[in-house]
């Protein structure tokens, strides 16, 4: 046996582990970039509400109306209000904490019926479970990043030329012109793809390793989360637990103090129903006075001015004097992922009685890592630079996934019959994950248009068809010459992209998405434009050996 | 704000373009042959050069830590870029530059 060097073993390894993982990692990138914009992608989904903007003081105001009209006994109220991104209005009664209750006309207040739709929170769910049970989508997508992972390293070994061909890309010459794609999109947005992949494996960390949580704090999540947030207690566990309500008080006026020094204390201790509030909390509920909600619009202001723009309102016993105002940021004021983080106020006297947290230090590391991989942060430009970055990424993968038949296309009668058995099943499934999957996720959103918006179990059937796309190219794939399965594919994947803007007269749409439909004209000219560069090589063979010879010539 | 941002994409991409110049092979394809040979090791600083005003200009679009993150986009997607201009449009990879300059000098005026 000849020795192989270390070069042409991480080659291999390159080659193989790519090939196979690569299949899922273009799956997860796609979807991925898709997700950067999953609220925007959402809100096209439910053409039923507005997309205008409106003070949010205002919406606020509309959905206090509403809930008190219609839920005026209820423990709690959350309101999701309009932000930039998501500019619809939603509220809901009761323990629930995350949107998608009623929706309301932000102007009107009056309730929106919007279809039932998977949203773009697919493409989110898809993104890190691959539509699996959680856990063990988890650890696919992980498996997946950790071969992504290996193959940047060993691509950068192996890669010889990496700074002398670093701007290099020759158009039109085979597999030639696919190795300069692979490797310039590989190395000049090799800080992207390693950032998003480690970032990606470092979200899911209790997950991946468990060992010290195990052995510390005896599996439990709970305790190693309190440690970590440094407090013993946690308002998300206690909301809207009347028991607890003196103690809270106690806790949360102890960690403003700590957190924003003394001047936060007159603030929390004076303004809060300091002995009162608490046997009012331990009697039973009706003993606490009926009162007036404070103003919302200077509390708004207030949280905005302390976290940033808000995201939603929880109003913990609206209508009575232990009324307790929570307020959450959007994600993304900064780069730290700030999920879980709110304010919280007096719901009478509007006085702030805690403060957000602020995270300790090993806590704010993976917070950020997290928070540069969610890329919520930095308003739209960032979230393009991301779209572009990941969009790149894709390339790169589906380059890679296609180089390997064209390195194997020449050869592959001479490595006997499974050689090429396996040759051509790489070919076929090559065409359903790069043109299929694009197929599939602009079908989904052709779904959300055409399906009859009265169908039971309307989500569902949106994922259903978006499953049955994929199916059906991974079929058409087979059955069809495979260079005319791309070109069909990926033609029929750019006609409805192109056409995604006709879909607004399929039915009422309220409101406009200019710049969802744009980008997706956009995207349909560029696989357009792949389409027509697929089929071209046969017609350029001659001019091909002209360039060759007038190279030669220099 | 958004001139600041097309400044600073612009800028990365001018950066990128100095480095490109820096070597032989692209110096040869985009460069008069009648340029003396020290302008060509000159495109290198230059370009770093131009990639650290790209920071600057990104400082006014972001603060500090995410204007670092979006840095390393810019100049990613402005190499990018480049390497789609060179060979189809190399006149036009060369004169994109020239309009980065005026943006960030709108940018340096406005401020």
């Amino acid at each position: 046996m000849k020795q192989k060097t270390l070069t042409q073993s991480l080659s291999w390894l390159h080659t193989w582990s790519g090939l196979i993982f690569g299949w899922l990692l273009f799956a997860i990138f796609l979807t991925g970039t898709l997700a950067v914009f999953d609220k925007e992608i959402d809100a096209w989904m439910r053409p039923e509400l507005p997309t205008q903007l409106i003070d949010q003081a205002e919406a606020a105001q509309r959905a206090l109306d509403y809930l008190a009209a219609r839920h005026p006994d209820a423990s709690t109220w959350n309101i999701g209000l309009p932000t930039e991104r998501s500019p619809s209005l939603s509220v809901s009664a009761g323990e629930q904490r995350r949107g998608g209750g009623q929706y309301l006309d932000p102007h009107s207040g009056e309730p929106l019926e919007a279809r039932e739709t998977a949203g773009g929170g697919f493409f989110f769910r898809f993104h890190f479970t691959l539509n699996m049970p959680r856990n063990i989508g988890i650890w696919v997508v992980g498996l997946a990043a950790m071969a992504m992972l290996v193959a940047l390293i060993s691509g950068i070994v192996i890669h010889k030329k990496i700074f002398k061909e670093f701007f290099t890309f020759r158009p039109a010459k085979g597999q030639r012109s696919w190795l300069d794609a692979h490797n310039a999109t590989g190395v000049l947005l090799l800080p992207f793809h390693l950032m998003i992949t480690y970032t990606g494996l470092v979200i899911f960390y209790l997950i991946y390793m468990p060992a010290a949580m195990d052995a510390l704090f005896d599996g439990d999540r709970d305790a190693l989360f309190r440690e970590l947030r440094g407090a013993p207690a946690e308002q998300r566990a206690e909301a809207g637990r009347q028991p607890t309500l003196a103690q809270r008080g106690e806790q949360s006026g102890e960690r403003a103090e700590r957190q924003n020094g003394a001047s936060e204390r007159p603030a929390g201790r004076g303004e809060r129903p300091n002995g009162q509030g608490g046997r009012a909390g331990e009697q039973s509920r009706p003993a606490a006075e009926a009162a007036p909600l404070t103003a919302l619009g200077p509390l708004l202001a207030e949280a905005e001015r302390v976290i940033g723009p808000v995201a939603g309102l929880s109003i913990q016993n609206p209508g009575r004097s232990d009324a307790r105002i929570e307020a959450r940021p959007v994600l993304g004021n900064r780069i730290e992922l700030t999920k879980g983080q709110s304010m919280q106020f007096d719901g009478v006297s509007g006085a702030v009685l805690r403060m957000p947290t602020e995270s300790r230090p090993s806590q704010l590391t993976q917070r950020v890592m997290a928070g540069l991989h969610f890329a919520q942060f930095g308003g739209y430009p960032m979230r393009w630079l991301y779209f572009l970055c990941s969009l790149a990424s894709c390339a790169m993968i589906a380059t890679g996934l296609v180089l390997f038949t064209v390195k194997r296309r020449r050869r592959h009668e001479a490595e006997g019959a499974v050689g090429a058995l396996l040759y051509r099943v790489a070919e076929r499934l090559n065409i359903a994950v790069v043109a299929g999957l694009a197929l599939a996720c602009v079908g989904l959103l052709w779904a959300n248009r055409l399906l009859p918006v009265e169908l039971a179990q309307r989500g569902g059937w949106e994922v259903r068809v978006f499953f049955l796309v994929w199916l059906a190219t991974l079929g058409h794939a087979i059955v069809r010459p495979w260079l005319q399965a791309w070109r069909e594919q990926l033609g029929l994947a750019a006609a409805l992209c192109l056409g995604l803007p006709l879909l607004n007269l399929a039915g009422m749409v309220r409101g406009s998405h200019f710049w969802l439909e744009a980008s997706a004209v956009a995207l349909g000219a560029l696989l357009a434009w792949t389409c027509w560069k697929v089929g071209q090589p046969p017609q350029e063979r001659p001019a091909r050996r002209a360039a060759k010879t007038l190279a030669e010539a220099n | 704000m958004n001139l600041a941002l097309i400044a600073s994409l612009l800028l990365a991409y001018a950066g990128m373009l100095g480095l490109c110049l820096g070597m032989e092979r692209h110096w040869k394809q985009l460069a008069s042959p009648r340029l003396p040979a020290f302008c060509r090791r000159l495109c290198a600083p230059l370009g770093g050069g131009l990639l650290g005003l790209s920071i600057h200009a990104a400082s006014f679009v972001w603060p500090g830590g995410m204007a670092v993150v979006a840095w390393f986009g810019l100049i990613s997607l402005g190499g990018l870029a480049l390497l789609m201009l060179l060979p189809y449009a190399p006149r036009l990879a060369l004169w994109l530059p020239a309009a980065g300059g005026l943006a960030w000098a709108c940018v340096y005026a406005g401020l």
